[in-house]
Parts: structure tokens; sequence; C-alpha cells
């Protein structure tokens, strides 16, 4: 079993997260979840995660910069982001950053499936 | 000085965008129709319904501009329940107002994708109410819609340059 953190400032879209994660064939994980992107750095370095999902576009601190710290102290936790923005700079700047993917609102549980494949 | 005309995305774009993004988490059991309205209607007659909730996000950069939707508040609730698959519970409104303004964000981040860039997207803002829009903006894009006989109303303004 593995332990997935998910970042997002809206519960209705953490609950479709952990749904589609479920369809997508990864049920029975350790969930732990964050509303921002300080919270989500807290958690990441305090409850160690085997996978970061994250939104981009947060109050307090966004998905970037979270990425950012969290790299930037050492901590290599695979991260990708999900986000209602899929724009080619935005998939540039995340790939910069150290995220593995970039899956883009809406999302369907295939694509989770493909990006997940070996992650967990 | 004469203005030029508010630019943004196609009403096309904009409808192939909601019809995504309503078909991914509201199902296909239920479609969402186009609904034709003239441009002049405004109030009750525009916007049938007694109570109403809309969301509005912005984008700032190479495009500014901001997306809004309006929705019934039968439409809300049942979206609410739908996106936390939830059966006769009673909803809060923070919940409605999260789901909401999940959909905005989603819509306004796929109209940002579309537009010239680099741009930032807001967070998004909900309200129990019809929206208001600030007087130097142009309507861009108005897509009418209903969805289990409610209306359904998502528009886009810009700035006129």
């Amino acid at each position: 079993m593995s332990k997935i953190l998910i970042a997002d400032d809206s519960k209705v879209m953490r609950q479709i997260v952990v749904r589609t994660l479920r369809q997508a064939g990864h049920a029975g994980h350790d969930v732990i979840e964050a509303e921002n992107g300080r919270v989500c750095l807290d958690k990441a370095i305090a409850e160690a995660p085997d996978l970061i999902l994250s939104d981009w576009n947060m109050p307090e601190m966004n998905g970037i910069d979270c990425l950012a710290a969290l790299r930037a102290s050492g901590n290599q936790t695979p991260f990708g982001f999900v986000t209602s923005e899929g724009s080619e700079d935005m998939r540039a700047r995340a790939a910069e950053a150290g995220a593995l993917f970039l899956i883009a609102k809406p999302f369907t549980a295939e694509t989770f499936e493909e990006h997940l494949r070996g992650l967990l | 000085m004469t203005l030029s005309p508010a630019t943004g995305p196609a009403l096309a774009d904009v409808q192939a965008i909601t019809e995504q993004v309503w078909s991914s988490f509201l199902g296909d059991e239920e479609p969402l129709l186009q609904r034709f309205t003239e441009p002049s209607e405004s109030g009750s007659v525009a916007f049938p319904a007694e109570q109403v909730w809309s969301a509005a996000v912005s984008v700032h950069g190479d495009w500014t501009g901001s997306i809004t939707v309006e929705l019934s508040g039968a439409v809300a609730q049942s979206l609410t329940r739908l996106m936390l698959a939830l059966a006769d519970e009673p909803l809060e409104d923070a919940d409605i107002a999260d789901a909401v303004g999940e959909l905005v964000n989603m819509i306004g981040g796929n109209v940002k994708s579309l537009m010239p860039g680099p741009s930032a997207l807001t967070l998004p803002v909900v309200a129990a109410g019809r929206a208001a829009h600030a007087t130097d903006l142009a309507e861009v894009a108005r897509l009418d819609a209903v969805w289990n006989g409610e209306p359904v109303r998502v528009s886009v303004h810009a700035p006129r340059s």
C-alpha cells in the first residue's frame, strides 16, 4: 500500500481525485489531503508520501512554488499536477520544476491510469 | 479615441469546453442543451430562475478577461451532489460554493489555455445571486443552456482595448 498526498483547495476536487484513483485501479492506498501548497509542503516532509498529486492554483502557496520548495529542500517525492490549466507553457514550467506529469481537468480514469502506471 | 472590440474565445470553443467539463463530472445521462436567447434579453427573462449561484475567474496576461458561470439553485445543488457523490443528505452552502467554484475554475482554466499567454488565472469567486460585470468589460461569448430544464449560463467578458 502506498501513501498519496492530494493537494487542492477544493474539497470537491480532492474527493473527485480520490474517486478517480479508485476507478483507475488504485483503491486501497493511504490518502492524505492538503488544502493549499503550504500544508502540502508540510505534509510532504512530515508524512513522507510515495506520490503527491497537486493542484496548481491554490491560496497560501501555489503548487509550483510548493514543488520548487520541496526540491530545494532535497525532497524528491514523485510529484504530478492535476490542474485546470494544461497549456504548453504550464506543462513546460511543470516539467522544468521537476513534475512527472500534468493532468488537465477535466480528466478521466484512463488518463490517471496512463500517468500513474509504474508509480504506485 | 476609438475603442477596439474586445477579443476572446469563439462561442463554439466555450461550448465545447463547457460540454466536456459537464459530461466528465456530471455524466452524459442528462445532457447540457443549448438554449437560444436574444442578445437583448435581460433579467429574469434571460435567466428564468428564482435562486441563482454564480462564480467567476479572471485571466490576466497577454489575454485578459473573465469567465462567469451562472446556475439555477436546483442545478447548483444537483451538480454538488453529483460531484461529491452524495444522495439525499442536506447540503451546506460551503459545499455548493466549492462545487460551483470548481466548475468555473475548470472552464476558465481551459479558456485560458486557448488564449494567447503567458497569463495567470485567479482563484474562483462564488456568490449566491446573479453575476455583475464591470462597465469597462464587454461580453465576447455567451453560452445559454438548460440542464434538467433549468438554466445555465457561461459567459466570457474582456476589456475594450
